[in-house]
């Protein structure tokens, strides 16, 4: 009896696992609730009707640095802002991580910024960067108002930490709307994404 | 200020000269440097140069691909007119994992070596300026852009001497892979899940492959090695969505540790094929021979598959048709110990029994092994059960049971060296009781062979499609983990003591023990029923009659009655004759196993081809690999798979139901075993819809089939 128990649990252990979701553009968003940094519940599903872009940012990241020095990051917000498009900047940093920031200090330094997202929230625990599996900040994504990802991937082909770049660099995200506005599909969906790793806790 | 410099500069490039190096610039957690390989340039000739970067501890920076994050390291170069340089000659890197992500890089003192062709008309005397803008990120927690402006000054000459690099750039270009071909390889995709594979020349014990195209392989999953039936096989995982420019899977393949490696023959090379589309099993998590690759994982991989293989091998202990061989020589053992007290074995004899015992099932673990592996390097498709799909396999196997249950009854008495051994042996070994228990540990593993194991399909999956030596190793962990109990027991007799007084119980237990032997001939016959058929089966039970007959009248013959001694003499022949008449080794088996396994209720009989097709025409299947033999099939088949619960869930699914039987030999099922990487049966695997596959365990219950069902 105690032998049968002992390997059924041993079996179990073995039971197939599902694999780690991946959403692919195309395919729907990944439904998430966050608390965002003034402590108001924020979900994807109440934002539906609308564009939503996701940011991943780490203030400490040079490459985040890059695009909120040149203020690049800044007028892609105020400009999608007021298209009405859902800015949410998210940072998944592990509160065990020395890059992490308290939700005051994550608000501070947007302001600092002059920043103009519509929602900024930390995921500490990065259950939401796991389930867009966001790798690096900047990581963006653009989700449309039916809920489906339609872009994943970089914030431009520009790979570096140099504020200098920014200019001749082609947006990505820019580009993705000025398709979806002119009803085409997006002809790069999907795109390597470089910056810092984000600091999941382990 | 200018001046200052202009001397400092004058100075550097006179050191420069002397030195064949440069001065070294310290940056961010850094020293970088350009460096070359000998000590002058020489016209016409190319010159071999590189930029060095001495990361501070634990910083790193990235290769030419840089995984999940990072960027690689670049070098701009600002050549006099006539030089041009060539690419960055990549070493291999190392995986360096961060959380869930994973980058490719460098730490440590690291040279990325470059090619410079030189002018052939440059004059000889003067001194040239390479320079070069190196941009770099190097990361340890964060992440720092780091660059320099670099330069290295070099005289021209008719000839050059090694400079003090020259060992580091030898060092370094053992590093760099090269492009390869490998013996037939071949790529194919499916779903995301890609496979590599290839016919090694030699050994192949760790592979790890870094892609050289971005967004194509995804670096942090797991990259499993699996030895297939067409090679060695890399299991990798594409990024998503799978881009449609990934036609070609072109990378770095490290073997067995790389470069650094090459004594224990590590390599790398960089391969490019062309990435079709194909069959590529998924990699479950049940599925145990997954070897992880890097950071010696594969080692790790390795230890459990013993530990594994030891737990298997304590559980087989347990199993009814061991247990009561183990049971009497403990008994007998005991007797010894606790009967006559004046007539004590010494402690250090029983450790020799046990030890005996252990060397007994260990011998036979391994000669299994190494029949199994030499019948497999001879090309030969078998799976552990291969024994039971030969019907003299069956038949001996039930006249040994017979026999022994026979004994258990009393009817006469033998040492259990003296059944194995030839008769004229078993009087010397009557008296041999050491002898008698190394045989009784090699019976111990004879009778284990029906009586798979839950964990022995999953260990001897893994033992086989390894590498000999790790194959041998397993198998003898397994004997090891049979033989603990009984070795643990001689060695402390403290612990027999421990066990109930001997007395008349030991006599009932005794024949108690010959109802499962029965029980097992019963079953051995039912099997063999299947493969010879009800006149085989026929034959095979006069023969156990005319066994049982000899016996008796044997062990008349040892009560004194000497003369029953040619009755039995007289009988066994006739016994053996009848017993293999019909199952020997000439003799054809019926193929009648499928048919009759594939009719039961809404059950086909299974076929790759009928499976793809269903797969195909949008139907969930599940596929039962069975066979006759297998008690953990039988079990799983009545008890769940033919449960009302588990039908009805199967019909409202509509699942095909498929059965594969491998009572006998079939080499279509064997080659489907071997893509789950398993050499013995029960396996049970469901198709979804989409065509994506959930390997279920091998002791099944209600609960997980209808788990399984409920993802589809």
């Amino acid at each position: 009896m105690l032998r049968r128990a002992f390997l059924a649990t041993a079996l179990f252990a073995a039971a197939p696992l599902p694999a780690l979701a991946q959403p692919s553009p195309g395919q729907a968003a990944p439904a998430f609730t966050l608390t965002d940094l003034d402590g108001r519940k924020v979900s994807l599903a109440e934002l539906k009707g609308k564009y939503v872009v996701l940011e991943w940012t780490n203030p400490s990241c040079p490459f985040v640095q890059k695009h909120y020095n040149s203020g690049n990051m800044q007028s892609l917000q105020r400009r999608y802002a007021a298209e009405g498009v859902q800015w949410i900047v998210i940072n998944s940093t592990a509160a065990s991580h020395p890059e992490y920031l308290k939700p005051a200090e994550q608000k501070e330094w947007l302001r600092k910024q002059g920043a103009a997202a519509t929602i900024a929230a930390l995921d500490a625990d990065g259950t939401v960067g796991l389930a867009y599996a966001a790798k690096v900040t900047p990581h963006m994504y653009v989700i449309d108002p039916n809920g489906v990802l339609v872009y994943a991937g970089a914030i431009d082909d520009k790979r570096s930490a140099n504020p200098a770049d920014v200019k001749s660099a082609n947006n990505f995200v820019v580009q993705a709307f000025a398709e979806l506005r002119a009803g085409k599909p997006v002809t790069a969906p999907s795109t390597q994404a470089y910056g810092c790793t984000i600091k999941y806790g382990s | 200020m200018t001046f200052l410099l202009r001397i400092y500069l004058a100075v550097a490039l006179l050191l420069a000269a002397a030195t064949a190096g440069a001065q070294s610039v310290r940056v961010d957690h850094a020293e970088a440097e350009l460096v070359a390989a000998v000590d002058a340039i020489v016209p016409g000739q190319p010159l071999s140069v590189g930029l060095v970067i001495r990361h501070d501890p634990h910083w790193h920076t990235y290769w030419r691909i840089p995984g999940d994050s990072g960027l690689p390291t670049t070098i701009d170069w600002q050549l006099p007119a006539g030089f041009a340089a060539g690419p960055i000659e990549w070493p291999v890197p190392k995986r360096l994992p961060i959380g869930p992500l994973m980058n490719f890089g460098f730490e440590g003192e690291l040279l990325l070596p470059v090619q410079l062709a030189v002018p052939a008309d440059i004059a000889p005397g003067q001194t040239v300026q390479l320079k070069a803008r190196a941009d770099w990120l190097i990361c340890k927690e964060v992440c720092i852009p780091g660059g320099a402006d670099l330069q290295l000054a070099l005289p021209v000459r008719a000839s050059a001497a090694p400079s003090r690099y020259a060992g580091l750039f030898a060092g370094t270009r053992a590093q760099v892979p090269q492009p390869t071909t490998l013996e037939a390889a071949s790529a194919t995709i499916e779903d995301g899940r890609v496979r590599l594979v290839y016919r090694p020349a030699s050994l192949v014990q760790q592979l790890e492959f870094f892609p050289i195209e971005e967004a194509r392989i995804e670096p942090a999953a797991a990259q499993t090695l699996r030895a297939d039936a067409d090679g060695t096989a890399l299991y990798l995982t594409a990024v998503q969505p799978v881009a449609a420019e990934f036609t070609r899977l072109k990378g770095v393949l490290v073997v067995n540790g790389g470069p650094a490696a090459s004594d224990k023959g590590g390599w790398a090379g960089e391969i490019d094929l062309p990435l079709l589309a194909g069959v590529v099993p998924q990699m479950s998590a049940s599925v145990p021979a997954t070897v992880g690759v890097g950071g010696g994982a594969a080692a790790v991989t390795f230890w459990v598959a013993l530990a594994g293989a030891f737990v298997g091998g304590l559980i087989l202990n347990l199993m009814p048709c061991v247990f009561p061989v183990l049971s009497l020589k403990l008994l007998s053992l005991m007797q010894h110990q606790r009967t006559e007290d004046e007539a004590r074995l010494p402690h250090a004899s029983l450790r020799a029994h046990g030890g005996a015992f252990a060397a007994g099932v260990l011998l036979c673990f391994v000669l299994l092994a190494g029949l199994l592996i030499g019948l497999r390097a001879a090309g030969e498709q078998l799976g552990w059960g291969f024994q039971l799909q030969t019907p003299w396999v069956i038949a001996a196997l039930t006249l040994l049971f017979f026999l022994i249950g026979l004994n258990l009854f009393g009817a006469f008495e033998f040492s259990f060296g003296g059944a194995l051994a030839s008769s004229g042996a078993a009087q010397r070994l009557q008296g041999d009781r050491l002898s008698g228990s190394f045989a009784t540990g090699v019976l111990a593993v004879v009778v284990a062979a029906p009586c798979t194991a839950p964990f022995m399909g999953a260990a001897l999956g893994y033992a086989v499609t390894q590498p000999a030596p790790i194959a041998l190793a397993v198998f003898a962990m397994l004997g090891v983990g049979m033989a603990t109990p009984y070795v643990a027991l001689t060695s402390m007799p403290a612990l027999l003591g421990r066990l109930p007084r001997p007395g008349v119980w030991m006599l009932r237990f005794k024949q108690v023990m010959a109802f499962p032997m029965f029980a097992t001939c019963v079953w051995l016959l039912w099997v063999l029923s299947q493969q010879v058929g009800v006149d085989g089966v026929a034959l095979v039970l006069g023969g156990l009659v005319l066994a049982a007959l000899a016996a008796w009248a044997f062990g008349l013959s040892q009560a004194g009655a000497r003369r029953w001694r040619w009755v039995a003499l007289a009988t066994a022949p006739l016994a053996l004759y009848a017993v293999f008449a019909m199952t020997g080794p000439g003799a054809a088996p019926a193929r009648g196993g499928l048919a009759k396994a594939g009719d039961a209720a809404g059950w086909q009989p299974w076929s790759r081809s009928a499976q793809e097709a269903q797969v195909a025409a949008g139907k969930p299947v599940f596929v039962d690999f069975t066979a006759a033999w297998c008690v953990t099939c039988q079990a799983n088949k009545r008890l769940v798979l033919s449960s009302e619960t588990v039908h009805a869930a199967f019909d409202r699914h509509g699942v095909t139901l498929m059965r594969a039987d491998w009572t006998n030999r079939n080499d279509e099922i064997t080659r489907e075993l071997a893509r789950f990487n398993r050499n013995g049966v029960p396996l049970y695997v469901l198709y979804d819809r989409g065509g994506a596959t959930y390997v279920l365990p091998e002791l099944l219950t209600e609960r997980i089939v209808l788990d399984a069902l409920g993802r589809l």
